[in-house]
């Protein structure tokens, strides 16, 4: 296992490191600094400027200096349109939002997506079933940009029941519509592969030998199905995250969660290069780290993995 | 089968039985049988016909085109811009007071443009790169798909948006954008295919009289891939419409006047509260109507195609 670990980190370093430079790389060509304005400020004043933020100093001290100061302390650099905040706390104020809206989406679109799966296939061929498949073809269609507008319609036009935007220090009023737009697309794919997963483990020999010694069948799925059943999901959740990830940008947008999605889009609209370049590499560490549970997780759930 | 009777040389035997034997069902008219009974596929590839039409030629039914403004109607946008056919706004009108007939047909002819092109640069790349590291294997294969590996964990989501800050927010940009992040899974399942294709007699004999590995890549192992490359290419092609209203939405992608149905439909969104719901109802339901036929075409062509594979 800790062979394992080590090998998948000499992989997620390189990511990352990739990942700064392929962003600060595109961010120094780009045409117009983020000082540059309609009128020109006076050559000594930008001058001035430039330097107080190291942009004076050739490229590769740049990334250096950068890389430094995030791998040592954390430290993402001042913000270069908000003269008294720094990244960090932009992250900070938003992160803790995405983080918790994140997580609940994330869970109920896993133990629902399963759940509905596992029945589904239980009871082939059932209402419940048809359902089921109904749910996960319509949802295919649906993603997160099409889902908000339409709970909004529903529930804040027409019902009244819940208030369509805001955060409200994570009040649960606050908390359905972003989960259930972010969550619905990917519940559904969820569900579909657990439910084929499903199938085609029931028809192996291995469960009929479980039922053949009289196991109930809820003994049989839960001790014996479940585990080989949830592999292809497994290998599922690494692509849903990094989709929920990007889709938390439009829930932050759309909802005014206060997420750091709409400080993000904020930024790629002022030009704010240290912020984009903080949050973009905080979210691709998440998702590297997240990659890298989900294939420990496969390690101990197949058995014929051996690394 | 009746034999003539005239016949008396083995080779007339040969040549009698080839022209009055049953025509042989190649892989690919087999295919198109399955597909053909398959009524969802076919309902789902008619609609895709219309909408195709819809996006190329809509544009002529209408008098009004997308970017003329009509300043009678801003402000008064909620009343006077109701979809009807006596005014000739089909979809009504919006905010500004364009006709949104026009900018839906403009919206789902650039949503389809960008799935397409993504797909066919996600197809010629992919199947290159792929059939390249599938068929020379060893380190070769190794660094090429743990470069895609490292690749495809990227959030490239965020990527795209800071190469559209950074070099303007155009749709040539969006193009590039798409097309560079579109090869990724294309290219690990021509990999796969070609891993069982290359061990094959045809391609063994190829390699045995000298046929130049670039050639035997070319001209036998890509044809071979095929089957499963168009099947994931259409499947392909909501994903990457999806993707590219998802930018759109945000307001980074296709710029004014032109639009697509993600910046329609966020712009729908906008003006919800303003009691113009076609504004918001129209573009959804081409978007859906869209991303479903390419859905089902897609899973059809799955079905037909890689029978094994459900």
């Amino acid at each position: 296992m800790l062979n394992l670990i080590i090998r998948r980190l000499t992989v997620a370093i390189p990511t990352l490191l990739i990942l700064v430079i392929l962003s600060f790389v595109l961010m120094y060509t780009a045409p117009g600094g983020p000082f540059t304005s309609e009128r020109p400020l006076p050559a000594q004043v930008l001058a001035n400027i430039e330097a107080k933020y190291g942009l004076d100093q050739p490229f590769w001290k740049q990334i250096v200096n950068y890389v430094t100061g995030v791998v040592t302390q954390f430290d993402f650099g001042p913000s270069f349109q908000y003269k008294d905040r720094s990244v960090n706390d932009i992250i900070a104020q938003g992160f803790p939002v995405t983080l918790t809206y994140g997580f609940w989406s994330f869970l109920i679109a896993c133990i629902v997506g399963i759940t509905l799966g596992v029945f589904a296939a239980l009871k082939q061929n059932s209402w419940l079933d048809y359902l089921a498949v109904g749910f996960t073809i319509g949802a295919q269609v649906l993603p997160n940009f099409v889902m908000a507008p339409m709970l909004v319609i529903v529930f804040t036009l027409w019902l009244g029941w819940l208030p369509g935007g805001g955060w409200n220090g994570g009040a649960w009023q606050n908390m359905v519509m972003p989960v259930i737009a972010l969550s619905t697309s990917y519940m559904a794919s969820i569900a579909r592969i657990t439910r084929s997963a499903m199938l085609e483990v029931l028809n192996s020999n291995f469960i009929r030998t479980a039922q053949a010694k009289g196991l109930s069948m809820r003994r049989v799925v839960i001790r014996h199905a479940l585990k080989p059943a949830m592999q292809p999901v497994l290998s599922y959740l690494g692509p849903a995250f990094v989709g929920m990830i990007t889709g938390s940008v439009i829930i932050d947008v759309y909802f005014s969660t206060g997420g750091i999605g709409k400080e993000f889009v904020n930024s790629a609209f002022n030009r704010d290069y240290s912020v984009i370049m903080g949050i973009t590499i905080l979210l691709g560490t998440l998702t590297i780290l997240f990659n890298l549970i989900v294939d420990l997780l496969y390690a101990w759930i197949d058995p014929k993995i051996r690394y | 089968m009746a034999l003539n009777p005239q016949v008396s040389s083995a080779d007339d035997v040969v040549e009698a039985m080839n022209l009055s034997t049953v025509q042989g069902r190649s892989l690919w008219a087999d295919a198109r049988a399955r597909f053909f009974r398959n009524k969802a596929a076919m309902f789902a590839f008619f609609l895709l016909i219309a909408l195709i039409i819809f996006s190329l030629f809509g544009g002529y039914l209408s008098d009004y085109d997308r970017e003329t403004v009509d300043f009678s109607l801003i402000g008064a946008n909620a009343y006077k811009g109701v979809p009807s056919f006596e005014t000739g706004h089909f979809f009504g009108t919006d905010a500004s007071g364009r006709d949104l007939y026009a900018r839906v047909v403009q919206g789902t002819r650039i949503s389809i443009m960008v799935g397409i092109v993504g797909a066919i640069v996600a197809v010629v790349v992919g199947t290159l790169y792929g059939a390249t590291a599938g068929y020379f294997g060893g380190r070769l294969d190794g660094v090429m798909m743990r470069t895609v590996d490292v690749l495809m964990s990227i959030p490239f989501m965020f990527v795209l948006i800071i190469m559209l800050v950074v070099f303007g927010r155009s749709i040539l940009m969006l193009f590039i954008g798409i097309a560079l992040i579109s090869w990724f899974d294309m290219s690990r399942i021509a990999r796969g295919q070609t891993l069982s294709i290359k061990n094959k007699e045809f391609v063994e004999v190829a390699h045995a009289i000298g046929v130049h590995p670039l050639k035997i890549i070319l001209r036998h192992i890509v044809p071979n891939l095929a089957g499963i490359v168009v099947v994931y290419a259409t499947l392909l092609v909501p994903q990457l419409i999806i993707f590219e209203s998802f930018i759109s939405f945000l307001g980074l992608g296709v710029q004014e006047p032109n639009t697509s149905l993600g910046a329609l439909i966020s712009e729908g969104a906008a003006n919800m509260s303003n009691g113009t719901p076609w504004q918001l109802t129209y573009p959804l339901i081409f978007f859906v109507l869209t991303i479903f036929a390419f859905f089902f075409v897609g899973d059809g062509l799955r079905d037909a195609l890689d029978p094994k594979d459900r």
